[in-house]
């Protein structure tokens, strides 16, 4: 397979580590040298040629390459098994209605979310469960990772110049995890996406804020009553670019899930009561209007590990749910 | 031993793309002004204040307004088309926002390249990044004009705030739009 990325010498492993830090190409950690052989490996396991274009940003004028696309993979950590996941998820984030200047560039710091959906999920170790969200495990951390290094490098999003987050994020350095598909017979967020039960899917949200609602009581009622306030507390932007694609995501954890189910309730009625209580008009201040299109633009996702009665919300940025089939050659 | 590996980044789209600016007019006199609004805040206060005074003092033969659908977005395709058959000059902006500065400098440039002198108002705060999508688009030292503090740079300006900042900017708004 044929590179063409200017190459870089260095004398040896730390050398190259320490470059990479210095040309301002990572976030501020070490990352691993991406070289030839390891790129193309990345390439093959995707089934992508380096040329292939994934996707463009009009606003900068920028295409991205599978060949930029693979030697941030690389840097972040990535096995070769992952590289398809990052291809995809890439490709929602160039999705037109991803708005990937806007999420990229804007003084609120957006992040993105990277939500795997299929078998995958299980062949390559995406966690899906206890502490999904956080740190621990290689698949969500490398692959969240090198999304993030691709908007930074490949976009050229770089912070204090056209990253113009006044404080950033946390959640910026990697964001992914997979749906628990297996805690229960609900239908998966891909399915109700339109797709098949054995595909393998990314949603791609952006994320102005990340919110938790916390409900400890037994009843359902109570617990879609504070899903449902909590999202109203912040209410979400508005745009006509955006329009009726307009999306949230309600993560919700175990404990909620099990008090849901015990009640008869499914994913389809979940996604029917939220939007009815998160579309109600406004009642006064702190009281926001989630403007939704339909139960449909509520997307629900079941994550996490058992014991805490909690739930946690993506409230996007001026950006649609973006998803994209994962092609393992 | 030397590790040999491969450089992460893009290149710039500019490096291949020389810019070059639309010829100005010698005044305004008689042009018709495009407003290329991206909604930010209240900045189209700003916006009409300014398309207003410039009817006023330099004899434009009129304006037409545009506010795209979000604020870092290309104008919907009608109203490229209202913008680029109607104006003979532009404005873009408000450049206060993070991907709002650079989109609405991307409008200016945009226009530039049909022919159409432009300018982008840009908020102090955010002039580093407009700067640095010249640079990445090939257009290195496109000239802008800037206002600042105390206005805050996301348009959250009252009526008078709106009105004084479009008499603040009046003066480079012609210097960039005309010879």
């Amino acid at each position: 397979m044929t590179l063409t990325s200017p190459e870089v010498r260095s004398e040896g492993w730390l050398e190259a580590v320490e470059t990479y830090i210095e040309n301002g190409w990572t976030d501020g950690l070490p990352v691993i040298p991406p070289t030839p052989e390891a790129v193309s490996a990345m390439l093959a396991a995707a089934g992508v040629d380096g040329t292939e274009v994934l996707g463009e940003i009009p606003t900068r004028s920028l295409t991205v390459s599978a060949e930029k696309v693979a030697i941030n993979s690389v840097m972040a950590g990535c096995l070769p098994e992952y590289s398809p996941v990052v291809v995809a998820a890439v490709r929602a984030l160039l999705q037109p209605l991803a708005n990937a200047h806007s999420t990229t560039a804007t003084l609120a710091g957006a992040a993105h979310a990277v939500v795997v959906n299929g078998p995958i999920r299980n062949v390559i170790g995406v966690e899906c469960g206890q502490a999904c969200l956080g740190p621990g495990f290689r698949a969500n951390a490398t692959i969240g990772r090198a999304v993030r290094l691709v908007i930074r490098n490949v976009f050229r999003t770089v912070p204090g110049v056209l990253d113009r987050a006044s404080f950033s994020w946390p959640l910026r350095y990697s964001f992914c995890f997979g749906e628990n598909e297996e805690h229960s017979d609900w239908t998966p967020l891909h399915v109700l996406e339109g797709y098949e039960p054995d595909d393998d899917v990314v949603t791609v949200m952006s994320v102005m804020r990340f919110l938790t609602a916390t409900e400890f009581e037994p009843e359902a009622e109570a617990v879609l009553a504070t899903i449902a306030d909590t999202a109203r507390l912040q209410g979400l932007m508005l745009d006509s670019f955006v329009g009726e694609a307009r999306g949230m995501m309600v993560i919700l954890g175990p404990e909620h899930q099990r008090r849901l189910v015990d009640e008869g309730w499914t994913k389809e009625s979940v996604r029917e009561s939220l939007w009815e209580r998160m579309t109600r008009p406004t009642v006064g201040r702190h009281d926001n209007e989630v403007v939704l299109a339909s139960p449909d633009n509520v997307l629900v996702c079941c994550a996490g590990g058992p014991g805490l009665a909690q739930s946690q919300l993506i409230m996007p940025h001026l950006a649609a749910p973006a998803h994209e089939r994962i092609v393992v050659p | 031993m030397t590790l040999i590996t491969l450089d992460p980044t893009n290149p710039a789209p500019g490096d291949d793309a020389p810019f070059t600016m639309a010829a100005r007019p010698a005044t305004l006199a008689g042009q018709t002004l495009g407003i290329v609004a991206n909604g930010l805040g209240r900045s189209e206060l700003m916006f009409d204040a300014l398309g207003e005074q410039l009817t006023k003092w330099d004899e434009l033969a009129g304006t037409v307004k545009v506010v795209k659908p979000s604020v870092a977005v290309p104008p919907w395709p009608d109203q490229w088309e209202a913008i680029t058959t109607q104006a003979t000059v532009a404005v873009t902006g408000f450049g206060g926002c993070g991907s709002c500065s650079t989109r609405s400098m991307r409008d200016a440039l945009d226009l530039e390249a049909a022919g159409i002198p432009a300018v982008c108002i840009v908020h102090e705060a955010l002039v580093p990044a407009v700067e640095a999508l010249c640079r990445l688009l090939g257009a290195d030292g496109y000239p802008f004009v800037v206002c600042g503090y105390p206005l805050n740079p996301t348009g959250m300006w009252d009526e008078d705030e709106a009105a004084a900042l479009a008499t603040q900017v009046l003066d480079g708004v012609r210097q960039r739009l005309t010879v």
